[in-house]
């Protein structure tokens, strides 16, 4: 059933490292997007915290594959990115599709950082001011270390949807994983065996990528109790 | 004691919308002054102290911190002016994620006051003082409440602090550990620091206070050396207050 594998691994090697490129992208874009929205959002100035409402409900609101057409489309209109082959994709698609997943991903990873930042009590902020230190010292190094140690899980879930997710840039032509499979499915005229082959991959891909989380939980967990 | 008042506070109203919690507040501390507020809960005590290094957002009146206003001041004045009030909080409030010496001496690196060096330096005289000096790498977690509130204390010292503001410092502590912060407060007391207390501990603010002010309602409603509050007073609230609690 497997046997087309001796011929086409190099294909889904070359998919697989494609959908690693563009997921790492995706969450370091992602992460930082987040941030920059969790600011605005918590921002006392209305006008700043609206605009992040606002792109945390569209993003939210539609679906991934339509952003990233619509990332893709509008990009290419404005941005020249060379058209040079890079795993099999042009970068001028690579590119504007990952910052896609990116865009996409850091309306779900600013509420998260909200979510552990309000989870950490307001006595934190007040010793860190109390000492006279700037309300954004205290955030970036007293709130945020302790509230990114409280949403460890939470991220690990949105970094591993994203890897999955990131099989949407097949409709912008990007031969990631997905895109690869169906490929091969279709010299084959059976796409089954092919497919299996890709759930394989992005299975281990996440699996990877949770123990992953789970080593630097249990880092960050272990520092707390410490005891002298 | 020189007769220098370091903190001044003059007409101080507070209000959240129409529910006016602090009203007609005014006093001075001295260098050196011990001042306590005592009084029933809700009676506006926390929220005083709280104004004096502006955690309470607006309000109206002055405080003025050695001649200069806070209200209204610059956010780069009042982070100045909050530099030189060291607070302790009923909660603790350590950072969970720095050990017992880099609680004490982040701030003095952070905001340049002290060099890596120095600050290190400081902090071990300071757990000296407090009587943890064995705890300067342990994590706020594994330490006792009591433990705790000592190294916050330190904590604020660290700062050279001219004030010191303790707000209910041995409220969430058990019984048998608020003596060790007690003493740490009174050897502080001795040494000459000037401090604003909000306490229920009532033998130790007749022990420590030069003036108690006493608050009820947002107002303070009786003033005086520990003599006069806590035998002296004919003020009705004081004497119905004091016979609740001691």
């Amino acid at each position: 059933m497997f046997d087309f594998l001796k011929q086409y691994y190099p294909v889904f090697l070359e998919g697989t490292a494609q959908t690693i490129l563009i997921s790492i992208i995706g969450i370091i874009i992602g992460i930082l997007l987040g941030l920059v929205f969790v600011m605005l959002r918590l921002s006392k100035i209305k006008v700043l915290s609206y605009i992040a409402r606002v792109y945390i409900a569209i993003v939210r609101g539609t679906p991934a594959m339509i952003q990233v057409m619509l990332i893709y489309y509008t990009l290419s209109n404005v941005l020249a990115v060379p058209q040079i082959q890079f795993l099999g994709s042009g970068l001028d698609r690579v590119i504007p599709g990952s910052i896609a997943l990116g865009i996409n991903s850091g309306a779900y990873t600013a509420e998260i950082f909200r979510s552990g930042i309000i989870s950490i009590s307001k006595g934190q902020t007040e010793a860190g001011i109390s000492l006279g230190l700037s309300e954004r010292t205290t955030m970036f190094s007293i709130v945020l270390p302790q509230a990114i140690r409280n949403i460890l899980p939470a991220l690990g879930n949105e970094f591993i949807s994203l890897v999955k997710e990131s099989s949407v840039l097949f409709y912008i032509g990007v031969q990631e994983v997905t895109a690869e499979a169906l490929g091969v499915g279709g010299t084959l005229y059976n796409f089954v065996p092919p497919l299996i082959v890709a759930a394989a991959i992005y299975f281990v891909l996440t699996f990877v990528l949770s123990q992953l989380m789970q080593i630097v939980e249990k880092r960050m967990g272990r520092k707390y109790t410490q005891s002298n | 004691m020189t007769s220098e008042n370091i903190i001044e506070v003059k007409n101080l109203k507070k209000a959240y919308a129409d529910n006016v919690v602090l009203e007609d507040i005014s006093f001075t501390v001295k260098k050196s002054e011990k001042v306590v507020l005592i009084g029933p809960s809700g009676g506006g005590k926390s929220t005083l102290l709280r104004c004096l290094n502006k955690l309470e957002g607006d309000y109206s009146g002055n405080v003025i911190f050695e001649g200069e206003d806070l209200n209204g001041a610059s956010t780069d004045k009042i982070r100045t002016l909050r530099q030189k009030m060291g607070m302790v909080f009923q909660q603790f409030n350590l950072f969970p994620n720095k050990t017992v010496l880099e609680n004490i001496t982040f701030a003095p690196i952070k905001l340049k006051v002290a060099t890596s060096d120095e600050a290190k330096e400081h902090a071990y005289m300071l757990l000296e003082q407090v009587g943890l000096s064995e705890k300067a790498n342990a994590y706020p977690q594994s330490l006792s409440g009591g433990q705790q509130q000592r190294v916050a204390i330190a904590r604020a010292l660290a700062m050279n602090p001219e004030v010191m503001l303790f707000d209910e410092p041995t409220s969430a502590l058990d019984p048998e550990v608020v003596g060790d912060v007690l003493s740490v407060m009174e050897k502080l007391a001795a040494d000459g620091m000037t401090m604003i207390i909000v306490t229920h501990e009532m033998s130790f603010a007749q022990n420590v206070a030069d003036k108690v002010l006493f608050m009820d309602k947002g107002k303070i409603a009786d003033s005086g050396n520990p003599k006069y509050i806590f035998e002296e007073s004919e003020n009705m609230r004081t004497k119905s207050f004091l016979s609740k609690v001691m």
